[in-house]
């Protein structure tokens, strides 16, 4: 770190993105209250605060979860991950204003201090239609936080890609726990049939876009190549791989990213380093393998990325016979130059 | 080294995709009354009294 150090890398994409998404939030609120102002005159200012912004993060919530599986499906959803992790925090802030407001409201009027009247007023785990919602709010509280302290990637390169996303797969944990303090908390005493058909539908979409999106990754996965000679597998045929673009074949239960450019063919690991981004979904931009994610680049020769950078991902040695692309399945150390293949008229190369 | 988080997110998947419809279902078949369409007023089941003016 040093005085050039910026905590978050501004660029024109990410100011569009947090100008839309601040601009979205803010009119979602207003209309919220100027509506429920006009609807129910009753509500105090309080109430309709604790429930827009409530609402905004719940709505939020789906928003980023059904991100990742409709980029899986189609790339043209790819912008809108660009800058998910603000999303993120947005959704954080949001539900940490319904949170203070709420506690406000039901738990610092009494004698107990606020936190331990959240968590003990409300004992009735057995029943449903009684059941402490609000202790499943606090512990989404706690689980979003966690994520929102951790967004910045100096926490992705000290804990690791590998142990961050699983930190960051808790995201799932506290969808639960949303879905169920929405139902035994709001459903339970606003009995609209729209609030809970709203809560279904998106039930429904964040559940079924993941398992779309995961059964494809799945076929991918069990798709076996045929081993040729010296250990090396069939990939896929020279091509069924577009210009500056990559074939994803799944090799020793790992994927790896092959590229077709300027007449050569070179094999990368598929896995970005900086987030583990699928880097056979990008493109040679520049001479480099651009991930599709966040921008990240590496050559195809050597796997490492440009000066002054420094990541690296594995490669691995392949040859073209017959208008095939055949593969070793070893990956060399990350960062190794392997020569590209290079795609001759007479079909075989090396 | 991706390959066990996807696994892992697949069947957090399949566990959400059972849990969380029968939470919900639950949350609604369970809860206290459901909403219940309002009956139009009836003038002549409550007939006024003599003397009242409506």
């Amino acid at each position: 770190m040093s005085h050039q150090y910026q905590a978050i890398g501004w660029n024109r994409q990410k100011r569009v993105y947090d100008i839309v998404t601040l601009t979205g939030v803010a009119l979602y609120i207003a209309l919220f209250i100027s509506l429920g102002t006009l609807l129910f005159p009753y509500a105090t200012a309080e109430t309709l605060i604790i429930r827009a912004a409530g609402s905004a993060a719940f709505l939020l919530l789906h928003v980023v979860l059904c991100i990742g599986p409709l980029c899986r499906l189609d790339s043209r959803f790819l912008p809108l991950l660009y800058n998910r992790r603000h999303l993120g925090v947005v959704t954080f802030l949001l539900g940490s204003v319904h949170a203070i407001f709420a506690i406000i409201q039901f738990h610092s009027l009494g004698d107990k201090d606020p936190l331990v009247s959240l968590l003990t007023s409300n004992q009735n785990f057995r029943s449903l239609p009684d059941f402490p919602f609000q202790q499943l709010g606090f512990l989404v509280f706690v689980i979003l936080f966690l994520m929102a302290a951790t967004s910045h990637d100096f926490w992705l390169r000290n804990l690791t890609p590998p142990i961050w996303k699983a930190l960051h797969m808790l995201v799932y944990v506290a969808y639960a726990l949303l879905i169920g303090h929405v139902t035994l908390g709001l459903l339970q005493s606003e009995t609209s049939p729209v609030l809970a058909v709203a809560t279904g539908a998106g039930l429904v979409t964040v559940l079924s876009l993941h398992l779309a999106a995961g059964t494809r990754e799945r076929a991918v996965d069990l798709k076996k190549l045929n081993t040729v000679t010296n250990g090396f597998v069939d990939a896929c045929s020279v091509e069924s791989i577009p210009e500056k673009c990559a074939a994803v074949v799944s090799v020793s239960g790992e994927r790896v990213a092959i590229f077709k450019f300027d007449g050569k063919i070179s094999a990368i690991s598929n896995v970005c380093r900086h987030q583990n981004g699928p880097l056979g979904e990008g493109k040679i931009i520049d001479g480099c393998v651009t991930c599709p994610w966040h921008g990240y680049q590496y050559l195809p020769e050597t796997g490492g990325s440009p000066p002054p950078f420094t990541e690296k991902v594995s490669t691995f040695q392949t040859q073209i016979v017959d208008g095939r692309v055949w593969i070793d399945p070893k990956p060399k150390a990350p960062g190794t130059r392997v020569e590209p293949s290079r795609i001759s008229q007479a079909g075989v190369s090396s | 080294m991706i390959q066990p988080l996807r696994k892992t997110h697949r069947r957090i998947f399949l566990a959400l995709a059972l849990l969380l419809p029968l939470l919900f279902l639950s949350g609604l078949a369970f809860r206290h009354s459901w909403p219940t369409p309002a009956k139009p007023h009836k003038s002549a089941a409550h007939p006024l009294p003599s003397g009242a003016t409506p």
